[in-house]
């Protein structure tokens, strides 16, 4: 099920949430869990059972690894938790992309497995992952209650997009957690931001990307437009679903992990991976950086190190060569930074600074979007001018000014500037009183606005889901 | 203390909305039809196991939801106005509107399409037509976007290149070129089609080219309908588009034709005014969509027949030929299938006439 659905909105929801403040608190976990289940069970039936299992395997080895005194018993479990994860994590997401690969270089015609990727597959093999080592670790104790560790492996806000959210910053939430007002209109607030991101503006650059895709009069100016509006869809498709999951969960009591904080205005590649995407970056930073030894190792194993994780970052997003490619791109733009130009992006003019992030990530996006590694080739070079294609075109000249505006409002809202005017007026300026009428007056149009864009039926998927 | 209240009333807004929403969603009954729209709307899916297994089910829900909501009209409506005023897009699910009047962005040109008409066409000459002794004539009708979009900045397929490959792909009929004889202001501003009482003129043109100009007295009566006329783009556009009117041309010959629709059975005269409080007024034209029809004319001086293939924008032309004819055959071959024509139609002397439109030629797989 999708948050940006009419199913969502208008039938799961408000049984939820009717049902969850009814409920004692004893049974809050119940009513998460049940409608975790049905929430997941909506568009992945099947796959309900997969994840029950890959979350059960997690429970029982976190348990039976606490319980042992033998350390290297403890580690032989947390192994074969992690093998269990990423065994069905590889069936499921990498399989066919392992055979068409040994297919290409054997000439062999293995047949391919052709099955649907589950939904969230990623997001909660990560979650369980992070459980069993840091319980192993001894960073957090085992979950002893089964009905909280299910709530937290498959609660539906964060289930299927993330934020990965790990146990042990929910742990306790799980047990006893506060519910006000303040969380409540806070959480709900943020949740109709994250939908109006999603709906009016991801998917309004959803549908100029699927337009230049479709268009035979390409040109290089539609060539950088289709690739400035794949960095806002991207970014505000994730950052949207993410501000809906924070939110929800706010609502429901939970806090989880911020995992975005205005990434467009970094001035160097170091600063965006802080800023994008933080509770990924900050998993592959704590269970596979800093157990290879990170940046405390020598200068050789340093870049090895930099170039494993971030090439199993680019692979975690799909099973293609691209997003190989895009994570090792990183890779290679973060090793120049660290050790050849260090001084530059510190102390570097902050425009040039700012332009020299926002067109590598946009290129970066274009890699990560295409369907080859000859199709990201020819249109990273066309974004250049290194095909045959014209400089304007009619319709580029159309859609430029069709979606100008709202590439715009894209663009100004990638900043913190709506949030530093909303600061100054709402919270400490004169306006704090009128805007305790206009705050909820504006929620409310925005979720009829909203309501209207999915009514129409209008394009409507989450970039990452297939993640 | 302010954001105390602040939350307090943010909370019951968003609460009221939301299960307000809910509720009538879930009380409201289910609506058969959109009259804007023109279609039949999705309906909740019964549940099954196997149909919840096969993931069908959470999609026909989502769909029927969304269908189904109540004041769907009113929630599109206030898309496009966000669209349009909001965010200046140019157009909302490939409507724009300029100068009062909508249009659909149909581009690029695909010549794939144009190939798959001519092909059809050709399999009616090769089939019916081939060493006979009829006159053959291709007229193709411009829609609104030809006068329209490439004047005003939106993209536009290529129209020289369809009519040139119209015109040298149907080298075995005469061409005849409309395109100058109109101007936007022949068409409904919230509809598809042209309007009728502007294509006396037209109608002669084509007339003279086919040899009958001179039969035809271009002297008719123009009736308006007292209803309102909302067009196919009024409701695509979901904005408050101004009705229109349509007017229709009489004379003493078509108010004497009968037509005769081979589908329903039925003998009727050209126009059905009870069509004009239908879901698509148009539909008044020669019954609106219809595989096969006769128009007969008893006040014909001479035995001369015609047989036309087209779309609905015929619909509207084809009753002012009929002085030049004893009878016009009209066939729309998106609903009967080119290959059982010979049992229904005489092609031996007759003139024929092929009369689609742009939009039809550029999204041409419906003909058979």
């Amino acid at each position: 099920m999708l948050f940006s659905s009419i199913t969502f909105l208008y039938y799961f929801l408000p049984v939820v949430l009717l049902l969850y403040f009814l409920m004692p608190f004893r049974y809050k976990n119940m009513v998460l869990l049940i409608a975790s289940l049905i929430f997941y069970a909506w568009g992945e039936p099947v796959y309900c059972i997969l994840m029950l299992l890959s979350i059960l395997q997690g429970y029982f080895i976190g348990l039976r690894i606490e319980g042992t005194a033998d350390s290297r018993k403890a580690k032989v479990l947390m192994a074969s938790s992690i093998v269990i994860s990423l065994s069905i994590l590889g069936f499921f997401k990498y399989f066919d992309f392992f055979i068409a690969n040994v297919n290409k270089v054997t000439h062999l015609s293995l047949p391919f497995l052709r099955i649907a990727l589950p939904m969230g597959i990623s997001f909660y093999t990560f979650h369980i992952m992070s459980y069993t080592i840091d319980v192993y670790r001894g960073k957090v104790k085992a979950e002893k209650d089964i009905l909280a560790f299910m709530t937290y492996a498959m609660l539906f806000p964060q289930l299927v997009a993330g934020p990965i959210v790990r146990y042990a910053d929910i742990a306790k939430q799980l047990h006893e957690r506060e519910h006000s007002l303040s969380q409540c209109y806070l959480g709900s607030r943020r949740f109709v931001a994250g939908l109006a991101k999603k709906v009016l503006l991801a998917n309004s650059f959803g549908v100029l990307c699927t337009k230049f895709q479709d268009s035979s009069d390409k040109s290089v100016l539609f060539y950088w437009i289709y690739a400035i509006a794949y960095t806002l869809q991207i970014y505000y498709d994730f950052s949207g679903y993410s501000d809906m999951a924070i939110g929800l969960g706010k609502i429901f009591g939970f806090q989880f992990i911020e995992n975005f904080n205005y990434p467009y205005i970094s001035k160097s590649i170091t600063e965006f991976w802080r800023r994008w995407h933080i509770s990924l970056s900050s998993w592959f930073r704590d269970y596979v950086y800093i157990p290879l030894g990170g940046n405390r190792v020598s200068k050789f194993k340093h870049i090895r190190n930099i170039l494993i994780v971030w090439m199993l970052t680019g692979f975690w997003h799909g099973a293609a060569w691209n997003f190989i490619l895009w994570g090792l791109y990183f890779a290679i733009l973060l090793i120049l930074e660290k050790y050849c130009f260090p001084k530059w992006t510190e102390k570097g003019n902050a425009v040039l600074s700012h332009i020299y992030v926002m067109v590598l990530v946009i290129i970066s996006f274009v890699l990560f979007n295409a369907d080859s590694l000859s199709q990201a080739g020819s249109d990273i070079g066309s974004m250049f001018g290194l095909s045959d294609i014209p400089f304007v075109s009619t319709q580029a000249l159309y859609y430029l000014s069709s979606y100008g505006v709202l590439l715009l409002v894209g663009i100004t809202g990638s900043t913190p500037l709506f949030k530093v005017l909303y600061e100054k007026f709402a919270e400490k300026g004169k306006g704090a009183f009128l805007f305790v009428i206009l705050e909820p007056v504006v929620l409310c149009s925005l979720l009829l606005v909203i309501t209207g864009y999915l009514v129409d039926g209008s394009f409507n998927p989450f970039l990452y889901f297939r993640f | 203390m302010k954001e105390k209240l602040k939350y307090r009333i943010g909370i019951a807004a968003l609460a009221i909305t939301l299960f307000t929403g809910s509720a009538i969603n879930c009380l409201k009954p289910q609506a058969e039809f959109s009259d804007s729209e023109r279609r039949q709307l999705k309906k909740h899916p019964e549940w099954s196991f196997g149909s919840f297994l096969d993931n069908t089910y959470g999609d026909k829900f989502e769909d029927a939801a969304m269908d189904q909501f109540p004041f769907r009209d009113e929630f599109r409506r206030i898309k496009s106005y966000t669209l349009y005023d909001l965010f200046w897009e140019k157009d909302n699910n490939g409507i724009y509107i300029e100068d009062g009047y909508a249009a659909k962005l149909d581009y690029p040109l695909k010549e794939e399409s144009v190939q798959n008409a001519l092909t059809s066409f050709r399999y009616i000459y090769d089939t019916y037509l081939l060493g006979g002794s009829s006159k053959i004539y291709t007229c193709i009708v411009p829609d609104k976007g030809y006068y329209l979009a490439k004047q005003n900045g939106y993209p536009a397929m290529d129209y020289e290149k369809l009519y040139s490959k119209m015109k040298d792909g149907m080298d075995y009929s005469g061409f005849i070129d409309i395109r100058n004889m109109l101007s936007i202001k022949d068409y409904y501003k919230t509809d598809t089609h042209w309007r009728q009482e502007d294509l006396g003129q037209t109608a002669k043109k084509i007339g003279e080219k086919m040899g009958i100009g001179d039969s035809l007295s271009g002297n008719y009566t123009v009736n308006t309908s007292k209803l309102p006329f909302y067009g196919v783009y009024y409701g695509q556009s979901a904005l408050p588009l101004k009705s229109e009117t349509i007017k229709y041309l009489t004379n003493d010959i078509i108010d004497s034709c009968k037509v005769y629709n081979y589908e329903t059975g039925k003998t009727t005269g050209v126009y059905e005014l009870n069509k004009l409080s239908g879901k698509d007024p148009y539909e008044m034209f020669l019954s609106g969509a219809a595989p096969l029809l006769t128009i007969e004319n008893p006040k014909a001086i001479e035995n001369k027949e015609l047989i036309v293939f087209r779309d609905s924008f015929g619909s509207s032309l084809i009753p002012l030929l009929i002085e030049g004819y004893s009878k016009i055959t009209v066939v729309d071959i998106r609903y009967v299938k080119s290959s059982i024509l010979k049992d229904y139609i005489d092609f031996d002397n007759r003139d024929v006439l092929f009369l689609y439109s742009t939009l039809l030629l550029n999204d041409s797989y419906s003909l058979k």
